[in-house]
C-alpha cells in the first residue's frame, strides 16, 4: 500500500511480503525489511526492528492510519486516489486549515490573481493566529469560508485555480 | 472549609480535587459541553454542567460558576491556573458571593497580574526590569527601538503563556506586530493593551516560587528553570536551575520576596526572571498555581494545593521543608511538534502511562477521550524526580520511553529527543534552546520504519477477526496464567 505521511507530506511505498507466526518481512521503498512481532493482551503489539524493541498500538481511522511506536505519535493516509484530485500546474489546488480553529480574517477575493508568499487567510487556533500564504501565482477560484466561521483541521478554505493553462506536470503535493 | 469548588478542568481539576479530598474538604467539579463525561468528573464528589464548549460560556462564565457554587453550597472556590484564575474581577466577585477564593487577594493579583503594573512595583522594589516601554504606541516603539537596538518583544499587559506575543525584528515590522498583538490580546484576555521591552537574546527563564500566608509570612520554595519553550510556552522544567550560581539564586529570591511583600500577596505565585549572563531581570509574576509546580512539590516534598487551601482557610504556614535532589517536568500536549506544533484533536484510542520510583504523572488522559481543540492542548505532565540532575533526568526518559498514546498526535518523542540531547545533558539552556537545536526535528528513522510496519498491522487487523488474541495463545486456553510454569516461591525465574 501506498501512504503519505501527514507531518511531512512523504510518501511510502510498504508491502507486507510474509508473516509467520512472530516473523515478519516487509518491503519499505524497495528494500525488505525483517520484523519481529508479538502482540500484548492489551491491544498493542512489540515490534523488533533492527535490534530495537519498540510497542507499537495502530488503528484505521476513516481515511487515515494512525500508529504510536512507543512515545512517537504517526499519522499516514492512503493516497492511492488522491492523483486524479490535483490541479494541473498548481502547487495547492486548495488551500485548506492546517489545524481546527477560526477562520479570523480573509485577505483575498474571488477572482483576484495572487503571487506566492500572499497571505490569503489568517486563522486562530489556541488563541494564536496563523497566517495562511499563497505557495505559487494562482487566480483565487472560490471564497469557502467567512471570517468566524469554525473549521476543523483538512477543511478547505479557499480553491484555487492556476494562472495560466498547464504547462508542468501535475502534482500531488496537496498539504500546505 | 468544608467543600470546595475546582473551577477548571482537566489534569489541574483532578489534581486540585486530589489534594482537598487529603485534607477531608468534599469537592465539586465543572464541566462544558465538551468535557461531559470526562475522567476528572469521577474524582468529585458532585459534577455540575456550567455550558456551552466555549471557553467564555464556560470556564471563563463566571456567573455560571458562582451559580454552581451557589447550587452546590460550596464554601471556597480553587480556580487552578488558566481560565479565571488571574481575572481580578473573578477573585473580587467570588470574595462578594461570600465564598473563600483560593488565591491572593483581587488587589495584588491586578498589581502583580498586570504587567505594566508589575514593572513599575518592580522598579520601586529594587527589582531589576528589562529596558522597556510600558504604553506601546508606535512612535514611542520607535524611540525605543532606537535607544536600546532590535529585535523588541511586545507582549499583553493582561497577558500569559504567550499569548499576545510577537517578536519584532526590526522596525519595518512593528505596526504589523502591534496590530496583530492587540488582536490576540483583546481575544485572550480582553484587554488589547500592549507594552514593550528589548529581547534579550539568549537567556534562561528561571522563576520562583513563592508562597505567603494572611499574617505576613513569605517564603520561597526554591526556583525552576524553564527556558525550554515553544511559542514562547514552556514545555520543560527542572527545579532546581542547573548550573546557576548561589549567589544569584539567594538574590532572585529576596527580591520576588521584596516584590510580593510589595504587592500585599497572600497565597502561591511565582516571579518570573530572565537571567542573561551575570544579569537577572524581572520578567513577570503569576498569581496562581503554575503548570510546572509539581517539580517544586517533588523536590520540598510538599504540597502546593494543600498549602493554598490551608492558607485560603486562614492557617498560618509553617516553615517550608528542606529540599532534596532534582525533578525535571515535561509537558505532553496533543499538538504537531514538526508543522509548527500545530494543535491537533482526537479520540484517545490505546494508551500506555509509566510508573515507577520517583515517577508522576498528571494527567485526565483515558482511553475514549475526546481531545478537542477547544481548551488548550495539553494532556499529560510527566515529572521524575531523582537523587540528582542525571538521575532525574535518566528516570524521565524511561517514563517518556514507555509512554504511549494513540488517536491524537502529541510531542512525547520530540520531548525524549530534546531531554535525551547533548545540549540537554550539558545544561546548554536558553528560551531559544529549541530553535537553536531542535529545528526541523523529525522522528527517529527507526522509529518511523517501526511505524510502518504498524501500518501494515492496522491494515491487517481491519481483516483479520481475530486481531486481540496473541498468536501464541492457542485458542482453546487464552488464560494467560494457564501458560506460566508452576509457581515456585523465589524461584529461578
Amino acid at each position: 500500500m501506498k501512504v503519505k505521511r501527514f507531518s511531512d507530506s512523504h510518501e511510502f511505498e510498504v508491502e507486507l511480503v510474509s508473516r509467520e507466526g512472530a516473523k515478519l518481512h516487509a518491503r519499505i521503498d524497495g528494500r525488505e525489511v525483517e520484523a519481529r512481532v508479538e502482540p500484548l493482551f492489551d491491544g498493542s503489539t512489540i515490534v523488533t526492528l533492527h535490534g530495537r524493541r519498540i510497542r507499537v498500538a495502530a488503528r484505521r481511522r476513516r481515511e487515515s492510519i494512525l500508529v504510536a511506536a512507543g512515545p512517537a505519535a504517526f499519522e499516514f493516509r492512503a493516497i492511492e486516489e488522491r492523483t486524479a484530485r490535483a490541479a494541473y500546474g498548481l502547487v495547492t489546488p486548495e488551500v485548506t486549515a492546517p489545524m481546527p480553529g477560526k477562520v479570523l480574517k480573509v485577505m483575498v477575493h474571488a477572482g483576484e490573481r495572487v503571487e506566492a508568499g500572499r497571505p490569503l487567510v489568517v486563522m486562530e487556533a489556541m488563541k494564536m493566529e496563523t497566517t495562511l500564504y499563497a505557495e505559487g501565482a494562482a487566480i483565487v477560484k472560490r471564497i469557502a469560508v467567512a471570517p468566524g466561521d469554525a473549521v476543523d483541521h483538512g477543511a478547505v478554505l479557499i480553491e484555487l485555480s492556476p494562472v495560466s493553462p498547464p504547462s508542468s506536470p501535475a502534482s500531488d503535493r496537496q498539504d500546505s | 472549609m468544608r467543600k470546595l469548588l475546582v473551577a477548571n478542568r482537566g489534569e489541574i481539576a483532578l489534581r486540585i480535587i486530589r489534594s482537598a479530598r487529603a485534607l477531608g474538604i468534599a469537592t465539586v467539579a465543572v464541566y462544558s459541553d465538551a468535557d461531559a463525561g470526562a475522567t476528572y468528573l469521577a474524582a468529585a464528589d458532585d459534577a455540575i454542567r456550567i455550558g456551552a464548549p466555549e471557553a467564555a460560556a464556560s470556564y471563563l462564565n463566571s456567573d455560571a460558576i458562582l451559580a454552581a457554587a451557589r447550587a452546590a453550597g460550596v464554601d471556597a472556590i480553587h480556580p487552578g491556573y488558566g481560565f479565571l484564575s488571574e481575572r481580578p474581577q473573578f477573585a473580587r466577585a467570588v470574595a462578594e458571593s461570600g465564598f473563600t477564593f483560593v488565591g491572593p487577594p483581587a488587589a495584588a493579583m491586578a498589581t502583580l497580574g498586570n504587567k505594566v503594573a508589575a514593572r513599575r512595583l518592580a522598579v520601586q522594589s529594587g527589582v531589576p526590569v528589562v529596558p522597556g516601554l510600558d504604553v506601546a504606541d508606535p512612535t514611542a516603539a520607535r524611540r525605543l527601538g532606537a535607544a536600546v537596538g532590535y529585535p523588541l518583544l511586545v507582549k499583553a499587559a493582561a497577558g500569559g503563556g504567550g499569548r499576545g506575543m510577537r517578536v519584532v525584528k526590526a522596525e519595518r515590522e512593528l505596526d504589523g506586530a502591534l496590530e496583530a498583538a492587540a488582536r490576540e490580546a483583546q481575544a485572550a484576555f480582553g484587554d488589547g493593551r500592549l507594552f514593550l521591552e528589548k529581547y534579550l537574546a539568549r537567556s534562561r527563564h528561571i522563576e520562583v516560587q513563592v508562597i505567603g500566608d494572611q499574617f505576613g509570612k513569605l517564603v520561597t520554595l526554591g526556583e525552576r528553570d524553564c527556558s525550554i519553550q515553544r511559542r514562547h510556552q514552556k514545555i520543560i522544567e527542572e527545579s532546581p536551575a542547573p548550573g546557576l550560581d548561589a549567589a544569584m539564586r539567594t538574590q532572585m529570591a529576596e527580591a520576588a520576596i521584596r516584590l510580593f511583600r510589595a504587592a500585599g500577596y497572600v497565597n502561591a505565585g511565582t516571579a518570573e526572571f530572565l537571567v542573561d549572563g551575570d544579569s537577572f531581570y524581572f520578567l513577570e509574576a503569576n498569581t496562581r498555581l503554575q503548570v510546572e509546580h509539581p517539580v517544586t512539590e517533588m523536590r520540598f516534598g510538599c504540597d502546593l494545593v494543600a498549602e493554598q487551601l490551608r492558607i485560603a482557610d486562614g492557617e498560618a504556614l509553617a516553615d517550608p521543608p528542606t529540599p532534596a535532589g532534582h525533578a525535571i517536568e515535561c509537558r505532553i500536549y496533543a499538538e504537531d511538534a514538526e508543522r509548527g506544533f500545530h494543535p491537533v484533536a482526537g479520540r484517545v484510542e490505546y494508551l500506555n502511562l509509566p510508573a515507577g520510583p520517583g515517577i508522576r504523572i498528571d494527567t485526565h488522559l483515558a482511553t475514549g477521550l475526546e481531545i478537542s481543540t477547544w481548551y488548550d492542548g495539553m494532556v499529560a505532565k510527566l515529572i521524575a524526580w531523582g537523587a540528582d540532575r542525571a538521575q532525574a533526568r535518566t528516570r524521565l526518559l524511561g517514563a517518556l520511553a514507555e509512554f504511549s498514546l494513540l488517536g491524537v498526535g502529541h510531542t512525547a518523542a520530540f520531548l525524549y529527543d530534546i531531554i535525551a540531547s547533548k545540549p540537554f545533558g550539558d545544561i546548554d539552556l536558553s528560551t531559544h534552546f529549541i530553535d537553536e537545536f531542535f529545528t526541523g526535528w523529525r522522528p527517529a528513522e527507526t522509529d518511523l520504519e517501526t511505524a510502518l510496519i504498524g501500518c501494515l498491522l492496522a491494515a491487517d487487523a481491519a481483516t483479520n477477526v481475530d486481531r486481540t488474541t496473541p498468536s501464541r495463545a492457542p485458542a482453546e486456553s487464552r488464560s494467560p496464567w494457564e501458560r506460566l510454569p508452576r509457581f515456585e516461591p523465589w524461584g529461578g525465574r
